[in-house]
């Protein structure tokens, strides 16, 4: 799905008519440039650099505004060379030969080269950060034998080389981070300098950012010449912002219950279309009862995900796929279903022998411990804790006790993922959880949320086991072939569906309002939504 | 008197000793970590040697009673360390909000206190009157009302539906005022936190100045002075509402020593960058430094409120000093 691109409309005045007979007599200039656009994010995100930016989404986003990457993601999620000209693979799938664009450079004008994109990985291995340091890895090593050639030795092929590692590192300016060498220095490190379309002009500590277009961008003059980023910490400020005309568009994507109500307003657009983050019902495998199949399958059947959707989302989500992947994900195994009902769910259980022994309506297991289970939801997520008081509801109609916690996030992380460390183990029964849109899009995705080794499937929060889906996920992480990795992906998604270690409950859509006035030209990435470098710059040709 | 003030150093230092180290221990037993805002989402995707990197670059590995030393050396130097979340001074990140919050709360005080003030005098002086009752159910009304709620009408109101005043923040975002019409934008963005925080606000000190100056009213000087044939204006004003203000400045002062916490309800509605604001997300990302320093730093203003309030009170009130 893609926002239609309509020209902007001029508005009358002396600057307008410039601007329109600027139009005329040059008909093939690029459409005007819009004036200033006000996008209001979530939080405060640093200097907006490599080191200090904070979130996944928009932080990342909006830190490529400033930094490029080799490649960037395309409304598809499938990666375009951005700052490459052209690429080389071996046959062997381990050396990459990247030739960069001629002509880049800094925002301070010095050339971008090579030793730029050697310099940044091997920056990337030695100061730790979270997204970059695990890319380098599988690095064998960087080198440059040319100030435009850029060779990657890989130690094994990696499916996610392309969109994890070349269309996710910023490259960094050498002759700027050289002298940074600590970690605590870089993420206190304020300098902006990159080679992206935007420059950082302002920085005012937790209220906003003010960001302005680098006329000398390689790809072309940025679409806006001005953009501000006001931090609105609150969703219904937010949207009420949104509705008053104090901000342009806004990087959360609109609650349900807005929906109707933005379409109807004059002057604001809702782009709505497929999102890749997940709310789903995880279960601690190792849990002594929920270890069972049979029982992770009877809850499964009891909870009607088509009405959660309705209930919960007003429609506004796709019911959850078995397999874990959104059925828009390239690697969607279009086979695996899953039906529930509460007769299944009864039939399931009586058979497994889970019966109610005791006459107090919550079933007992062979060895009579009752199905009795805590379940966790976050704080400040009201869809989430209505959720978990909808699959209570339906569970105690089938003879399982469940308790509710609501805790906040830290909390939550602390029993579910502590330390942020599966291989430190968990703590709880069950959770309402929920993994971001990234994590749909990575090739990898099946393995890092199944592979029983902890070092693999480093979000494996359940602690799931499975020889057959371990010996897939090894196959898949050296698979470069995208039709090889989509057929593997299918056979871990079946085996998945069987197994079911998560419930996915739902896929939230990806719904977003703007001032279609103040810009109009927002490109859609699929799963994501507008805030991505191609609303603001048309990818390289 | 020099005794006296000994006495009272060594109790406010120990006061403070007290405080700085329960600032250290309270926020490290909530528990989770701040290693989520240290490393960033992906934190997931890190080895074991990389998550002990970070952590060790930020002193988090070491044992508690080390970094407590740390901690207390680092406030000797007048150091409150680094944001483990944004990696800047704490020092730098609180003195960019105390401004703000000094100006929303310091202002707000002062208002509600005056208006607090009067209301009250003029309802005490009609007891049992229209005009008391009235307002002893408008004053109950507003005490109640939660704050965070009244900022939302207001901003349903006044900003999204009037479009009289701006739905948030502190100034226009990248507007690139100066002088005058900077001011007038930051007064502009100051108003609706500003009526929300002092009508939540006022209640407080109406209640306290209506029964202060009940008790006052009540008492025989009052009654002299009436019958000495001061006039009814030379009563309320010079008779009875002076004496009745002690209790008033009392509470005034102690607010006082709370300003620079901030208001973290209104802030928050408001996307206000305060001190208020600044703990809550503090809190939510384990930001110890930061917590500790906000913490600090509260603690010493109201300490030093009390110090002020003790050293006042003598001159409020001479019976204070002719007792000692």
């Amino acid at each position: 799905m893609e926002v239609a691109k309509t020209v902007k409309r001029v508005r009358v005045g002396w600057l307008g008519m410039v601007v329109l007979l600027a139009m005329v007599l040059s008909p093939t200039h690029t459409r005007a440039q819009t004036g200033a656009v006000r996008l209001a994010i979530t939080r405060d995100e640093g200097w907006l650099n490599p080191y200090t930016y904070q979130t996944g989404f928009p932080g990342w986003n909006l830190m490529t505004l400033v930094y490029d990457t080799l490649f960037y993601p395309d409304a598809n999620n499938e990666p375009i060379p951005w700052l490459v000209r052209d690429t080389r693979v071996s046959a062997d799938g381990r050396t990459w030969t990247l030739t960069l664009r001629p002509n880049l450079r800094w925002h301070d004008g010095r050339p971008l080269t090579s030793a730029d994109v050697k310099f940044t990985f091997e920056y990337a291995a030695k100061v730790t950060h979270s997204r970059w340091t695990p890319t380098t890895r599988n690095l064998d090593g960087v080198d440059a034998p040319s100030p435009q050639t850029v060779v990657f030795r890989l130690k094994q092929p990696d499916a996610g080389f392309r969109l994890r590692t070349l269309a996710d590192v910023p490259v960094l300016p050498k002759h700027i981070w050289e002298p940074v060498t600590t970690v605590a220095a870089a993420r206190a490190f304020r300098n902006t300098v990159g080679s992206g379309p935007y420059r950082v002009e302002e920085v005012q500590d937790n209220q906003f950012y003010r960001l302005t277009a680098n006329s000398e961008y390689f790809a072309g003059t940025p679409k806006v010449r001005e953009l501000v980023l006001p931090i609105i910490r609150d969703a219904t400020v937010t949207f009420t912002a949104l509705q008053a005309g104090q901000v342009d568009a806004t990087s959360r994507t609109l609650t349900p219950e807005l929906v109707a109500q933005f379409e109807k307003a004059p002057g604001i657009k809702v782009a709505r279309g497929a999102g890749f983050a997940s709310t789903i019902l995880q279960f601690n495998v190792e849990h002594p009862q929920l270890r069972d199949v049979r029982l992770r399958r009877a809850i499964a059947s009891a909870i009607n995900t088509n009405l959660l959707v309705r209930l919960l989302m007003l429609g506004y989500a796709v019911v959850g796929s078995p397999g874990y992947l959104h059925p828009d994900s390239p690697f969607y195994a279009p086979g695996v279903k899953f039906e529930a009902s509460k007769a299944r769910a009864v039939s399931l259980l009586n058979e497994a022998g889970y019966r109610d022994r005791n006459g107090d309506g919550i079933r007992e297991g062979p060895d009579g411990t009752p199905l009795q289970f805590t379940l966790l939801t976050l704080a400040g997520n009201p869809i989430r804790i209505r959720g978990a008081e909808l699959i209570r509801t339906w569970l105690r109609d089938v003879g399982i006790g469940v308790t509710i916690r609501v805790a906040e996030d830290a909390a939550i992380i602390d029993q579910v993922w502590p330390d942020f460390d599966v291989c430190k183990g968990r703590r709880f029964d069950m959770a309402v959880f929920g993994w971001s849109a990234p994590v749909m899009s990575r090739p990898t995705a099946l393995v890092d949320l199944f592979h029983s080794s902890c070092q693999l499937g480093t979000i494996n929060i359940g602690g799931y086991k499975n020889a057959e889906i371990d010996r897939l996920g090894q196959q898949l992480i050296v698979t470069v072939d995208p039709a090889s990795q989509k057929r593997i992906a299918a056979q871990m998604q079946q085996i998945i569906a069987q197994e079911l270690p998560v419930h996915v409950l739902f896929y939230p859509d990806t719904i977003m309002a703007y001032r279609a006035g103040a810009y109009d030209r927002w490109a859609f990435q699929k799963g994501q939504g507008y805030v991505t470098k191609l609303s603001f710059v048309d990818a390289p040709k | 008197m020099a005794r006296f003030f000994a006495g009272k150093g060594v109790q406010y230092a120990l006061v403070l000793l007290f405080a700085v180290t329960l600032n250290f221990l309270l926020p490290r037993l909530m528990p989770g970590s701040p290693l989520v805002f240290l490393a960033g989402e992906d934190v997931g995707f890190m080895t074991a040697a990389q998550r002990a990197q970070l952590t060790e670059a930020f002193g988090l590995d070491r044992p508690l009673w080390r970094q407590y030393g740390i901690y207390l050396a680092g406030l000797a130097r007048g150091d409150l360390g680094h944001s483990v979340q944004q990696g800047r001074p704490v020092a730098e990140i609180i003195l960019g909000r105390v401004g703000w919050t000094l100006m929303l709360v310091g202002i707000s005080l002062v208002l509600a206190t005056l208006m607090g003030v009067a209301w009250g005098t003029a309802a005490a002086w009609r007891r049992g009157r229209p005009l008391d009752v009235g307002s002893l159910g408008a004053a109950m009304l507003l005490h109640s009302t939660p704050s965070f709620w009244l900022g939302m009408i207001f901003i349903a109101v006044f900003a999204a539906g009037m479009r009289l005043f701006p739905v948030f923040g502190a100034m226009t975002p990248g507007a690139g005022l100066h002088g005058w019409a900077q001011a007038a934008n930051v007064a502009w963005h100051l108003a609706l936190p500003l009526a929300t925080l002092t009508l939540i606000t006022i209640p407080d000190m109406f209640l306290i100045m209506r029964y202060s100056m009940l008790g006052v009213l009540g008492e025989q000087y009052i009654a002299t002075a009436r019958s000495k044939g001061v006039g009814e204006r030379g009563v309320m004003f010079r008779h009875a509402m002076r004496n009745a203000l002690l209790p008033v400045s009392t509470v005034f002062m102690l607010n006082l020593g709370y300003i620079v916490s901030g208001a973290t309800v209104i802030e928050t509605v408001f996307s206000y960058p305060g001190i208020g604001r600044l703990l809550f997300e503090a809190v939510l990302a384990r930001d110890y430094p930061v917590l500790q320093g906000s913490f600090f730093v509260i603690t010493v203003s109201v300490i030093a409120a009390n110090i002020a309030a003790d050293l006042l009170y003598p001159l409020l009130d001479p019976r204070v000093r002719y007792a000692r």
